[in-house]
């Protein structure tokens, strides 16, 4: 078991920089999730890390060696792949021994490793099937059995859940932390999706445009986020952001003012983005909270709690409220409360997160 | 007053990161990759001895060629082999053959898998429809020799098939092979016969990739079937029917002159002998290497040009480059 | 719309006439091979006086006695094999592992390696400058010059090509993280999956061996190295010689056409039999390289 350490890595497709410096350090037995929209080099990332992409610049160390120019196979790593990449040919269990055979592992030790693995994954019925006859979950979990055979270092996934449907994925993902609570291997998940993040990650890594915005556990990317795109990014429905300008007391934001806890002294008059997460308003006034004029505009009612989609000027709100099993309640709403503690404020030019002295 | 919270990476732009050389990516890369390069040179070698040191060979075609001194040895003469080919008779007479026969081929042979697609289409018995799609493939997959076995066989002007018929029906047989004037439709007919069936598996895949509500719809709308081959199919296929009609003519040079060789006579050369018989005459049967080697040139690049026409069209019209 | 009974009158007619057409095509399709099967067991006599039409006329089997006592058409036969096996496996040997570097993205100058080898569909030199290529090479009359000298050609090479290109990458990358180095990529993971384009590739080559003639007839001089079809030509020439003269050796039991016909049937026979596992690729394959030829 070992860390991956990652030091301004550069991916470059002749003049075409798409990944621009990243510095990671991966803890031993870490579960860390690369996440960020499609196109914000994390795989790219993940593939460097794998060896199945050059480095253009910069070092990638696994267990303490430098790996850029070792060959994949020498890397000690495992890669599930989105698409599975299970070779149609070979049953389960061929399919699994197939780097073992490559690698020439004694038959009798690659027959109690499958058999081992496939306890574990819970395959042993489907060992002689073909991918082709299996179901999305098992082929998942076949993909995860071929990594775990190997016993790497290192297991990279590769958006590995993205072609299963809602339930099967939700499933999954508890399926994967409890095999990482088990196994213990350092591994690095990259996701598109934020629920899958935040679910799975020991840390997270949000990315974009072939930066990082910000690493940190999921609770503190979510209560602190950096920036308005990590802000924008974690937490569903995500944040809302309006602009606003800082007063004495708070940010006034339309004809209305929002109170904040924070002195904002030297700042008055700055440009802000106002940054309230759907969950934190209520609906009822209570200690330090400010009331936010909102034209309620839909009511999408989930079972026991509410999203109400409002307007506010021209841009759209969206807040998430218990319904205590009834939404009539909403018709009448016309504003909601903020608390002073949980709002956040963004510069508006640079979107970065701004905390002042207390 | 702008505190990162937590971990964030700081990247700066433009800052100092360890690079390897550019050399050492090259030597790199040839390290980790040399067995595809492996696997590619026996191709590449393969290549160069049997299609491009021909290509260096070609320059007999302006040479005064004798065996004793080789390719690379042997005086150079210009275009004295173009000239004698231009004044010869025999070459002229070659060349119109070629584009006689490949167009007659063209208007005759080219609609004739499309319609059988079209027919094929509109079987429902489907053991019927394999049956006689089997058998219509098969020919494409008899030797040549056989096919002029065959031909000559049946047109033989004692024991023949046809002049069997002929007679049966009162007229004087006839020696077909012999006759000028009956080469080319015995050729152009004996073609169709071998490839029809088999060309017109393109044109059924192209049916097949039709959409189906098309003729439900249509159905609704109350047409027949006839009125769904001509309004429907048809008009599918149409992308399909070009671009096959462009690597025809791409490839207009290309006659089946193993099949001519095979059943062509002096009698017959008249309308039956093309480039490729005549090169085949002149040169290996005749030894005048220099002289066929000409012929085959002019051949190559007028062919070369003609594919390369096609090639462009098709992008044109179809957005694909047929390679 | 299998339903006969919802097609109107007009249809039905329709239907019916199209299918005799077909019938009609298929069965003159049929026929040559039906009447060179018939006349193979008919008398000479019958033979050569032309009666025969779809059965054999006084069956007997003495034109096949004939030819199956020639020397000839046995070790032509097993030429024939030769050629035909040794070929495709010399072709698939060369063309197999050359396709698939071709379509590896990390082959370096790889536009240029594919213009290289799609050029030669354009452009090629032709007979004369390629027979006197094989005469320097010293590869007449020999069978290794036949097999090696038409082991490729580019439509083949890109037909393969263009299916490895089609193979998801993470298969590959997959195997590579497995541990697995090119030639085990390519053997145990991209040709099980191409299984159907090589199939076609096999079926090309193995048609194109088993029915060539020209370039046997032009490079083989030695009578004990030449293929089926090179002899079968040979007893071609002869039938139309004498039909040229217009005399043919009547015998009793077999003649010039029984003879001829003989070697034919012989010559097809082991393609029909290969033909119904063949059938089903050849559809397919087709498709794979979009257009043939």
């Amino acid at each position: 078991m070992a860390g991956v350490h990652l030091e301004g890595i550069v991916k470059a497709y002749g003049a075409v920089q798409v990944v621009h410096g990243i510095d990671l350090e991966v803890q031993e037995k870490e579960f860390v999730v690369l996440v960020g929209p499609s196109g914000c080099g994390k795989s790219t990332t993940l593939r460097m890390v794998a060896g199945l992409e050059e480095i253009t610049a910069g070092d990638v160390t696994i267990d303490g060696r430098r790996v850029n120019r070792i060959a994949p196979k020498d890397r000690d790593v495992a890669m599930v792949f989105q698409n599975y990449a299970l070779y149609p040919h070979l049953n389960v269990a061929d399919n699994m021994a197939f780097g073992l055979r490559i690698r020439r592992m004694p038959k009798a030790e690659i027959k109690t490793t499958i058999a081992e693995v496939a306890q574990i994954l819970g395959l042993t019925e489907y060992l002689d099937r073909r991918p082709a006859d299996l179901s999305g979950g098992q082929r998942q979990r076949v993909a995860m059995g071929r990594a775990i055979v190997r016993h790497p270092k290192v297991f990279l996934f590769d958006e590995p859940l993205s072609n299963l449907d809602a339930k099967l994925r939700t499933q999954m993902r508890a399926e994967i932390k409890r095999l990482h609570n088990r196994l213990g291997v350092t591994s690095i998940y990259v996701t598109h999706d934020q629920v899958e993040a935040m679910t799975l990650a020991d840390r997270i890594v949000v990315m974009n445009d072939g930066r990082i915005e910000q690493v940190g556990t999921p609770m503190e990317l979510f209560n602190n986020p950096v920036n308005t795109f990590v802000a924008g990014f974690l937490g569903s429905p995500p944040m809302n952001q309006v602009r606003g300008v800082l007063t004495e007391t708070g940010a006034k934001v339309g004809n209305s003012e929002i109170k904040l806890d924070a002195k904002v002294n030297g700042h008055v008059g700055r440009e802000v983005i106002v940054g309230i997460r759907p969950e934190h308003v209520s609906l009822r006034a209570g200690d330090h909270t400010s009331p936010f004029p909102v034209a309620l505009d839909l009511v999408e009612p989930l079972g026991s709690e509410a999203l109400l989609h409002a307007r506010f000027g021209d841009e759209t709100v969206v807040f998430k409220t218990e319904t205590g099993g009834d939404i009539a309640q909403f018709s009448g709403v016309d504003h909601v409360h903020v608390p002073a503690s949980l709002v956040k404020i963004f510069d508006a030019e640079t979107g970065q997160a701004m905390s002042f002295g207390a | 007053m702008v505190d990162h919270t937590s971990s964030a990476a700081v990247n700066e732009p433009g800052r100092e990161v360890a690079q390897d050389g550019h050399w050492i990516r090259i030597v790199d890369h040839f390290k980790r990759e040399w067995q595809i390069y492996v696997m590619l040179l026996p191709m590449i070698l393969w290549f160069v001895v049997f299609l491009y040191k021909p290509m260096y060979g070609l320059q007999v075609a302006f040479k005064d060629y004798s065996i004793f001194r080789g390719v690379a040895g042997s005086p150079w003469i210009g275009f004295e082999h173009f000239e004698t080919l231009l004044y010869s008779d025999q070459f002229a007479r070659a060349l119109k053959n070629t584009f006689m026969i490949s167009m007659l081929s063209l208007c005759f042979g080219f609609p004739v898998p499309i319609i059988l697609a079209l027919m094929f289409n509109e079987i429902t018995n489907q053991l019927f429809k394999r049956t006689s799609q089997t058998i219509v493939y098969l020919p494409h997959f008899i030797s040549t020799v056989i096919i002029a076995g065959i031909v000559i066989t049946a047109f033989s002007p004692s024991a023949g098939i046809v002049n069997q018929f002929l007679q049966w029906l009162g007229i004087e047989p006839i020696y077909f092979l012999i006759k000028p004037e009956w080469f080319r439709p015995i050729f152009i007919g004996s073609g169709i016969w071998q490839e029809a069936g088999f060309s017109s598996i393109v044109f059924l895949a192209a049916i097949a990739g039709v959409n189906p509500s098309l003729y439900e719809s249509a159905v609704i709308d109350g047409a027949s079937r006839w009125q769904m081959m001509w309004k429907i199919t048809l008009p599918s296929i149409l992308p399909t029917i070009i671009i096959m009609l462009i690597i025809r003519i791409g490839n207009l040079l290309e006659v089946g002159f193993e099949l001519i060789i095979l059943l062509y006579q002096p009698a017959t050369y008249e309308t039956a002998d093309v480039i490729n018989t005549f090169i085949y005459r002149q040169g290996i049967q005749g030894a005048q290497y220099d002289l066929a080697a000409a012929a085959g040139l002019f051949n190559a690049v007028v062919a070369f040009v003609l594919v390369m026409t096609a090639n462009t069209i098709s992008r044109r019209l179809s957005n694909t480059s047929l390679w | 719309m299998a339903n006969m009974n919802l097609y109107s009158r007009g249809d039905k007619m329709f239907v019916r006439l199209n299918m005799l057409l077909i019938a009609i095509f298929t069965i003159s399709t049929l026929y040559p091979f039906i009447y060179i099967a018939a006349v193979s067991l008919s008398e000479g006599s019958a033979a050569s006086a032309g009666t025969v039409f779809w059965r054999p006329i006084g069956l007997t089997l003495a034109a096949y006695d004939y030819v199956l006592a020639e020397p000839l058409f046995w070790s032509s036969y097993r030429n024939t094999f030769i050629y035909t096996f040794g070929g495709t496996f010399v072709s698939m040997l060369i063309i197999v592992p050359g396709a698939y570097a071709l379509s590896k993205p990390q082959l370096f100058g790889r536009r240029y390696f594919n213009l290289f080898v799609a050029f030669t569909m354009w452009f090629n030199a032709g007979l004369i400058p390629f027979f006197l290529n094989m005469r320097d090479l010293n590869l007449m009359d020999s069978y290794f010059g036949l097999i090696i000298a038409f082991a490729c050609n580019a439509f083949n090479i890109i037909l393969l090509r263009n299916f490895f290109e089609s193979i998801p990458q993470s298969f590959e990358e997959a195997a590579r993280m497995d541990g697995a180095n090119e030639f085990q990529v390519l053997w145990k993971v991209y040709m099980p999956l191409s299984k159907p384009a090589l199939a076609t590739i096999i079926l090309f080559c193995m048609v194109a061996r088993w029915n060539g003639f020209f370039w046997a007839m032009v490079l083989l001089k030695d009578e004990q190295k030449i293929p089926l079809q090179v002899y079968l030509r040979q007893v071609i020439a002869t039938l139309a010689d004498d039909e040229e003269f217009g005399l043919s050796i009547i015998d009793a039991t077999y003649s010039v056409e029984t003879v001829t016909a003989a070697i034919m049937v012989c010559s097809i026979i082991p393609v029909m039999i290969f033909y119904p596992f063949i059938q089903k690729y050849f559809n397919k394959g087709i498709m794979l390289g979009g257009v043939k030829e």
